[in-house]
């Protein structure tokens, strides 16, 4: 309701945010650009910057809830920044409105001799850990953060790896190695002093306890740390660690092709394969200006909503496993294995295919696969009703979760909370519904929403969108539309074979486009789309060259994880770990 | 040492030509070296440590389930604590970060312990030649099996760990501090199943075409 008395009253203003800010500001603006996305984008100088991201946040109508990233490009090598302020090193400011079905992004421009900017954790407390990680970075320093240390790095490591110089391979740099001095040293970096944190070790009626929980255990999924302040069991306080998990991928994304860039996409958040794909090539696919004929779209949806059902399911086992349940996800396993029967012979690999092209899908669907996606059709839902008894009606789990990590819409807004987990405080917002890309608005389905916001809630959000998923790969079987798998544009990689067969101008772009690989023309774009596990966004910069010139990876799980504390506090042990499950993230989704 | 599994359906009937007085010892008696049964029982009873880096981990965790089942190898135990287990597989990519703590639960491990490298990352650092990634776990580790693949699927994780029962079975350790020689006294060769593989795999003509299920 909320959401329509908000559009109404900007329709009939008829002032969008953008003109608001040109009539306060002014001058003061530096400049503003256009990237091919469509976002309003303003350039401003940092001494205002505070003033405009609170008028954004409070005074504009639409009103920009979220702080949806912070990040930085490190301008010294670009060519292409025509009608962009000089700047050396720029911060990016990425806010959404939810209200309001609209993104914004500021700019901010900095020298390299003066990198400093003030801190925004006052204005929305997500801001920490992107602030943290664009210092790590880019060495950017921002004024007032009470904790600016290393986040993805280890806390040993020498300079700021998103620079352009700083090495990028492994084998660019010292061998690797690792003697007993050298361990020591490590290891004591990592060592957790509660006094860093501003943490009491006892108060007036008792001594605290501080457990670490981490890197390696059963059930913070992956390499994840959290280091516990504790009284008797009851958590005061909680740190999480991460980095454990960074392999790159931004930095990878400034050396390979724009082609050769996708199997790293699929890593990114790996149980969701194909699907990292899809918001990687609309972007570039964005900014080349490509089309793709329908029977593409529905390929990837239908691609894209198995890969969801895949991933929810290994949620689905794992959280019941996590709150003492230990044979459903034994069960689930088996439907997921059947599962990526299908998928294997339609994409040739089971979790990471990298199957979708710049421009089109690497291949046509074999022949006979609407049988196989119609026997999914005909399992599934009936094992569906078998977990929600075997699970969801199971009374310890409903006690175990029930009640548990609860927060309402507005918390979820101010730490960055996107996918099931704000979904489960009522609030209806699915990508595919509210912008719908590649194709979504052509399909019928429903998005489900809970009241209560607690670790049960977010569980039984997931379990009805594989039923979605499932209708919505219904309409796709019953209605694929015949046409080519691949788009006729000359930017599309690799091109359609046939026509290099006709003339020398035809083979030769093939040539260049399979040994270089495409060249994208300059421009800036994001692209987000509704993930597994919330919304997982590509913000790509090319300065018109066969490889990307900053690839900015906004995970959902990065902005979930920081939220664990606030979730947790006054909580047992125990219930940080039924928290911990129904988070559903990927260490690879927070790292990158 | 000599032992065979049979239906339990199946009655004591001898094998023809037999005598059946013979074949109730044979079935009811064990005559082995003290060493090969100890060998053959670490062989058949490897405890895996619960650790995963990343995307293999995933793949690792199929091959527990119930398609998979790596019960039926005899490695089924898996410890939360490495006090408790004899095998980790490095599941995944190895990380700057992270190689510490690697290094640390390694060496928390019980003697005898086997390491499984799994997937291209913990391999040699596979498409990830990048800053923050180890190129290959066996920079600090010592390695006895590869599993290629990114990630292998299950069922070269349970190739590898069949590889590597063979050679602990194969393997002859010190019974105690007063029996024989100290250290492990047959190391075995490890060949590279690529070699060993190659003409059957090479002689391979049909190849299933991709564009059918």
């Amino acid at each position: 309701m909320q959401v329509a008395e908000d559009s109404v009253q900007t329709n009939s203003q008829g002032t969008s945010p953008l003109q608001q800010l040109r009539r306060d500001f002014g001058e003061r603006i530096l400049a503003e650009q256009t990237t091919c996305d469509g976002i309003p984008t303003l350039w401003i100088d940092r001494r205002h910057l505070k003033e405009l991201l609170r008028a954004l946040r409070d005074d504009c109508n639409p009103r920009f809830e979220m702080l949806f990233d912070i990040t930085a490009i490190d301008e010294r090598l670009r060519t292409h920044r025509e009608g962009q302020p000089a700047s050396e090193f720029t911060v990016v400011y990425h806010l959404m409105s939810f209200s309001g079905n609209t993104d914004f992004r500021v700019k901010v421009p900095l020298q390299d001799s003066a990198l400093a900017l003030p801190t925004m954790i006052e204005l929305w407390p997500s801001a920490n850990w992107y602030e943290r990680e664009t210092w790590d970075m880019f060495g950017i320093h921002f004024d007032g953060h009470p904790n600016l240390i290393r986040i993805v790095l280890p806390p040993t490591w020498e300079g700021h790896a998103l620079r352009k110089e700083h090495p990028a391979r492994a084998t660019e740099m010292e061998p690797f190695s690792l003697d007993d001095e050298q361990q020591d040293i490590e290891q004591e970096a990592l060592k957790f002093n509660p006094e860093d944190w501003g943490m009491q070790r006892q108060s007036e009626t008792s001594e605290f306890m501080f457990l670490n929980l981490g890197p390696n255990h059963p059930s913070v999924h992956g390499a994840f740390r959290i280091a516990l302040q504790l009284d008797g069991e009851v958590i005061v306080d909680a740190v999480p660690d991460i980095g454990y998990h960074h392999r790159g991928a931004e930095k990878m994304a400034e050396r390979q092709t724009w082609h050769t860039y996708i199997p790293y996409t699929d890593r990114i958040d790996y149980l969701g394969g194909v699907m990292n794909n899809m918001p990687y090539v609309l972007a570039v696919e964005m900014m080349a200006g490509i089309e793709v004929p329908e029977r593409v779209k529905v390929i990837r949806v239908m691609l894209s909503e198995m890969f969801r059902i895949c991933s929810h399911l290994l949620f689905y086992g794992t959280f019941a496993q996590d709150v003492g349940q230990m044979s459903p996800l034994f069960y689930m396993f088996v439907e997921r294995e059947r599962m990526f029967n299908i998928i294997e012979s339609i994409c040739g690999a089971r979790m990471h295919p990298g199957w979708f092209r710049i421009g089109g899908v690497a291949q046509d669907l074999p022949n006979g696969w609407e049988k196989r996606i119609k026997e999914l059709l005909d399992f599934m839902p009936a094992r569906l009703d078998e977990y929600d008894s075997m699970v969801m009606n199971n009374g310890i789990l409903k006690r175990r979760t029930q009640g548990i990590g609860v927060y309402n819409t507005a918390e979820a807004f101010n730490w960055g909370i996107t996918g099931a987990g704000l979904r489960a405080t009522g609030y209806e917002w699915d990508f595919r519904k509210q912008r719908p890309y590649s194709g979504y608005e052509n399909f019928e389905f429903d998005v489900p929403i809970a009241v209560n916001g607690d670790c049960y809630d977010r569980c039984a959000i997931r379990i009805e969108e594989m039923r979605q998923s499932l209708r919505i790969i219904k309409q796709c079987l019953d209605n694929m539309p015949s046409g080519h798998y691949k788009s006729d544009h000359p930017l599309t990689t690799p091109p359609r074979k046939e026509k290099t067969m006709q003339d020398i101008e035809t083979l030769i772009n093939h040539f260049l486009s399979v040994s270089w690989g495409p060249v994208i023309p300059p421009n800036e774009v994001t692209v987000s789309i509704e993930a597994t596990k919330g919304i997982n966004s590509y913000y790509l910069v090319s300065d018109g060259s066969s490889t990307s010139y900053r690839t900015r990876i906004r995970t959902p799980s990065f902005a979930h994880l920081q939220m664990i504390p606030e979730m947790s506090r006054g909580f047992m042990v125990a219930d940080l770990i039924a928290i911990i499950a129904s988070i559903d993230f990927v260490m690879a989704d927070v790292d990158r | 040492m000599s032992w065979e599994l049979q239906p339990a359906d199946e009655a004591s009937s001898p094998k023809p030509g037999g005598s059946s007085f013979d074949e109730f010892i044979r079935r009811n008696l064990m005559m082995a070296k003290l060493e090969d049964m100890v060998a053959w029982g670490r062989k058949n009873s490897i405890w895996p440590f619960n650790f995963g880096l990343s995307c293999c981990y995933v793949e690792m965790a199929t091959a527990f389930t119930a398609r998979h089942d790596i019960a039926r190898f005899g490695a089924e135990v898996i410890r939360a604590t490495p006090r408790q287990a004899d095998m980790i597989v490095i599941a995944g990519t190895v990380f700057r970060k992270m190689a510490p703590v690697v290094k640390l639960l390694y060496d928390q491990l019980l003697e005898p312990k086997w390491v499984i490298s799994m997937g291209s990352c913990a391999n040699s650092g596979g498409m990830y030649d990048i800053y923050s990634v180890v190129q290959g776990v066996d920079k600090f580790l010592p390695v006895d099996v590869y599993v290629s693949g990114c990630p292998p699927r299950p069922e070269a994780l349970l190739q590898g760990l069949i590889l590597l029962q063979e050679s602990i079975g194969r393997e002859r350790r010190p019974l105690s501090w007063l029996i024989n020689d100290q250290g492990i006294i047959q190391k075995q060769e490890r060949p590279v199943q690529r070699k060993i593989r190659q003409a059957e795999r090479i002689a391979a003509t049909e190849l299933r075409s991709p564009d059918d299920v």
